[in-house]
């Protein structure tokens, strides 16, 4: 499967960007990784250019936040984003929340799986069941 | 100097422009406005021959920008790849764009009336195909152009040439990581540059006394930019601008732009092709009454609009000055066009062609700090560095001469 990844906005935290690269890579995935200073559109049009399944966004400074509201206007340009898988994780807030209120908040963004403050092997364990559970459906 | 041949023959540099003609030997350069009357070779001839028959043809090296180049519009899947690919690879190769659509919306475009030059179509990686349906060869069909080139996706080539006339197929620009691959399009777009050049009858009567291949200015100008240093006190990032008759051309250090095309080439290239302080006198002015502050830009340099119905020094210089600004304009947010340089890094801008003869130093410093202040709301100075003595073309020139 396909998957598009990188880092959201101006932030430049990299070192997640990789380990997410090497352990998509690692099950399988075919991963376009678009890097830090990411914006959201090069995210929508990466996986147009691609035809990319899954979208994978980071956010380690907080900057997701704002962009997070951006999402659902900017995904009805496109008309043919409507089956992309959406997930976010990183640090989704700045300063300290916690996840039973920026888990729907995103959610409520347009993301299918939110994972503030979760370590990425936990995440992409969520992606996969996810991904099975759909196939079945 | 020593050519290929190991002969150390003086060379002469003529560059042909729309309004003026240059000609530059090792220890001078002419420069004449042109006789619209005459055909160039006469024209050339009539004023310096003399320095011409000086030379053996094969020591008589021409470029030209005579003819303003060609236009693109280009069909793609996004902005922020096939697209803005495509549109750098076009620059890069003297083309300009005239129009970016976004295949998802094609039926929402109008179509262009005048003829086009190159249509592209680009979008996909190779294990992306399915992209272009039939909404694009009901579009294509209603279009005026002549050549066609697909460098898009490997899948969808095939259907697309059994459906299009005379497409030719090129190998994608994008490839399997997302990553720019310049070298086919840009190859061929140069080339069809070259030919209209080419193509031109009273270009084609200059082989009567070159024995070499005649090549268009903005080549010859980005070849001189890595030695600019050299001759110049330029730090990097600059532009250089080269304000012409008919057009303008910016030549901009990659480091100005945000963005995520990597490539090798550390300067990029933009036309703006109505833009030009004789030729395209007209369409500057028009720009001019589009935008709001050009009118504060009057009053400051303490003329009013009625300088554009006149002819005189005053107002060509004036109309040069307009042309400094509009062109910072069209690179900055405020305008937004194709390329957005980051000017408030940038730390010297070196203005080359027929202005260099008009405005002096401080004329440009002061165009530029009111730009800067107006538009940008800042008091950032870079330095302006004029190249009167065309000392940029001649390393240019050189450049080629040697490397043929
Ligand atoms: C190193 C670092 C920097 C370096 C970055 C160098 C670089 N190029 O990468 C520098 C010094 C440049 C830096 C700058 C800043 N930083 Co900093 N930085 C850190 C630090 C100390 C470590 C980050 C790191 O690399 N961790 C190691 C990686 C492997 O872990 P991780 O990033 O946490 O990612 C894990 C998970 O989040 C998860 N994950 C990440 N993405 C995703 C996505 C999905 C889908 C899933 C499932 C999981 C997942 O996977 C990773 C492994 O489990 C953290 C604090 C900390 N200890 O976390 C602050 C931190 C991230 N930085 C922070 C801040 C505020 C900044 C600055 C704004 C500081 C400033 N005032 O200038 C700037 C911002 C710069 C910018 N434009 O982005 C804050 C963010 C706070 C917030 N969100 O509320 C943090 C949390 C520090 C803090 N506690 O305040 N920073």
């Amino acid at each position: 499967m396909k998957v598009v990844t990188g880092v959201i906005g101006n932030d430049i935290h990299v070192v997640a960007n990789r380990l997410m690269d090497l352990s998509l890579n690692a099950r399988g995935y075919e991963v376009f990784n678009l890097g830090v200073n990411t914006y959201l559109e090069e995210f929508f049009d990466a996986v147009v250019e691609t035809g990319a399944e899954i979208l994978l966004i980071s956010s380690l400074n907080g900057e997701a936040e704002g962009w997070g509201r951006e999402v659902k206007l900017l995904k009805a340009k496109y008309k043919t984003l409507d089956n992309l898988t959406m997930m976010i994780g990183g640090n989704l807030t700045v300063g300290s929340g916690n996840a039973e209120d920026i888990v729907p908040r995103y959610k409520n963004y347009g993301f299918d799986l939110v994972c503030h403050q979760v370590d990425l092997n936990t995440g992409l364990d969520m992606l996969e069941n996810y991904i099975q559970e759909h196939k079945q459906a | 100097m020593r050519d290929a041949n190991g002969s150390s023959n003086e060379k002469l540099l003529i560059d042909i422009g729309s309004t003026y003609f240059k000609v530059s030997t090792k220890e001078s350069i002419e420069q004449h406005f042109r006789d619209f009357n005459k055909q160039i070779l006469d024209d050339l001839m009539h004023k310096c021959s003399d320095t011409v028959q000086r030379f053996e043809s094969n020591d008589i090296h021409i470029c030209s920008s005579a003819n303003g180049g060609l236009s693109t519009l280009i069909i793609g899947l996004t902005h922020s790849y096939s697209l803005k690919y495509a549109t750098n690879i076009a620059y890069n190769a003297g083309i300009n764009v005239i129009e970016s659509i976004i295949f998802q919306d094609i039926e929402d475009y109008s179509i262009p009336s005048d003829l086009i030059d190159v249509v592209i179509i680009v979008g996909g990686i190779d294990s992306n195909g399915g992209q272009f349906d039939e909404r694009l060869d009901n579009y294509i069909a209603k279009l005026n152009y002549s050549n066609i080139v697909y460098v898009g996706n490997g899948p969808d080539a095939m259907a697309i040439a059994s459906r299009v006339d005379k497409l030719l197929v090129l190998p994608n620009v994008i490839d399997d990581r997302l990553h720019i691959v310049e070298t086919h399009l840009k190859e061929y777009l140069t080339n069809l540059y070259q030919q209209d050049i080419e193509g031109k009858e009273d270009i084609k009567d200059l082989y009567k006394i070159t024995g070499n291949q005649i090549y268009s200015t903005p080549y010859v100008v980005n070849k001189s930019l890595p030695e600019i240093n050299a001759t110049f006190a330029v730090t990097d990032p600059f532009i250089l601008l080269d304000i012409g008759g008919a057009t303008t051309d910016v030549h901009y250090s990659k480091d100005l732009v945000r963005d995520n095309i990597v490539t090798e080439q550390g300067h990029d290239r933009i036309v703006f092709k109505k833009l030009g302080v004789f030729k395209s006198r007209e369409s500057l002015i028009f720009t001019a009454e589009q935008n709001e502050f050009a009118y504060e830009l009057l009053m400051h340099l303490k003329v009013t609009e009625s300088i554009y119905k006149e002819n005189s020094d005053r107002a060509t210089k004036v109309i040069m000055q307009l042309a400094i600004f509009l062109v910072l304009c069209e690179m900055s947010h405020y305008r937004a066009a194709n390329v957005t340089l980051k000017l408030l890094a940038m730390n010297s801008i070196v203005f080359t062609g027929g202005i260099t003869k008009v405005l002096n130093v401080a004329d440009i410093e002061d165009v530029v700090a009111f730009f800067y202040r107006k538009i940008l709301n800042s008091d950032h100075k870079p330095a302006c560095v004029v190249d009167t003595n065309y000392d940029i073309w001649t390393i240019g020139a050189k450049e080629y001469a040697l490397c043929q």
